[in-house]
């Protein structure tokens, strides 16, 4: 299960939010216990989707890059990446498969008419071919 | 000998190392050392055929190998490789 602290939360809805309509993306950073996460940072990253943003994201590797360093100099672990789905769901897209990878776990928020509506963790695997959903906790949830 | 850094979730496939020094005159070099070492790994970066799975990209120290010579990029002891994923994605496919 992955939990999400109050602080990087609130600026995980607060980037979503304020992205809308288009779709936000950054990294969430903390630490490990076996199979539970817990989120103590969020990282807003640029969304450098040539495409329109309002249904798609693409992330800079370079910015991953960074993260992970930061994460590192933290002594703590870059764990996930989050995204937003603007008046839609927070399904796992066969768009959101398919640019997935399997190493971290992907929270994606759904954003109807600018407010934060719901939310769902998933975990893509190596083929790119399902996601599990996985059990995410926030503090108002 | 030359440092890769190991991705959080790829730990649980090297004896949780988060980094290790490993042999090699070039990229690939260090790459097959990872995996010959720590064999469950190389599911994890490679696809069936062998070849670096799409969403893997290595930086050979702030540059993406695939703009220098990919795999047959030299190393140094003192380099650093880490390992970054492609990631995007969307609400529609």
């Amino acid at each position: 299960m992955i939990n999400i602290e109050r602080n990087p939360w609130r600026e995980m809805v607060n980037h979503a939010q304020a992205a809308y309509p288009n779709e936000c993306c950054g990294a969430m950073i903390g630490s490990v216990d076996g199979d539970n996460k817990t989120v103590t940072c969020a990282l807003a990253l640029d969304n450098v989707s040539q495409g329109s943003q309002r249904a798609r994201y693409e992330l800079r590797p370079e910015d991953l890059l960074r993260a992970d360093r930061e994460a590192r100099a933290q002594k703590l672990d870059l764990i996930g990446i989050y995204h937003s789905h603007p008046d839609c769901g927070a399904y796992f897209s066969e768009t959101d498969l398919k640019n997935s990878c399997p190493w971290y776990s992907f929270v994606v928020l759904s954003i109807q008419n600018g407010k934060f509506d719901h939310a769902n963790s998933w975990l893509p695997n190596a083929e790119q071919t399902q996601a599990e959903k996985e059990e995410l906790t926030w503090p108002e949830s | 000998m030359a440092r890769i850094l190991i991705p959080t979730a790829l730990r649980q496939f090297a004896e949780k190392h988060d980094n290790v020094e490993l042999p090699g005159a070039t990229v690939g070099d260090v790459l097959h050392a990872l995996t010959t070492r720590f064999p469950d790994l190389k599911k994890n970066l490679y696809s069936d055929e062998g070849k670096l799975r799409s969403f893997v990209n290595v930086y050979l120290n702030d540059e993406d190998i695939r703009y220098i010579n990919k795999e047959s990029s030299p190393v140094t002891d003192s380099d650093v490789l880490s390992i970054v994923p492609s990631i995007a994605g969307g609400k529609h496919a």
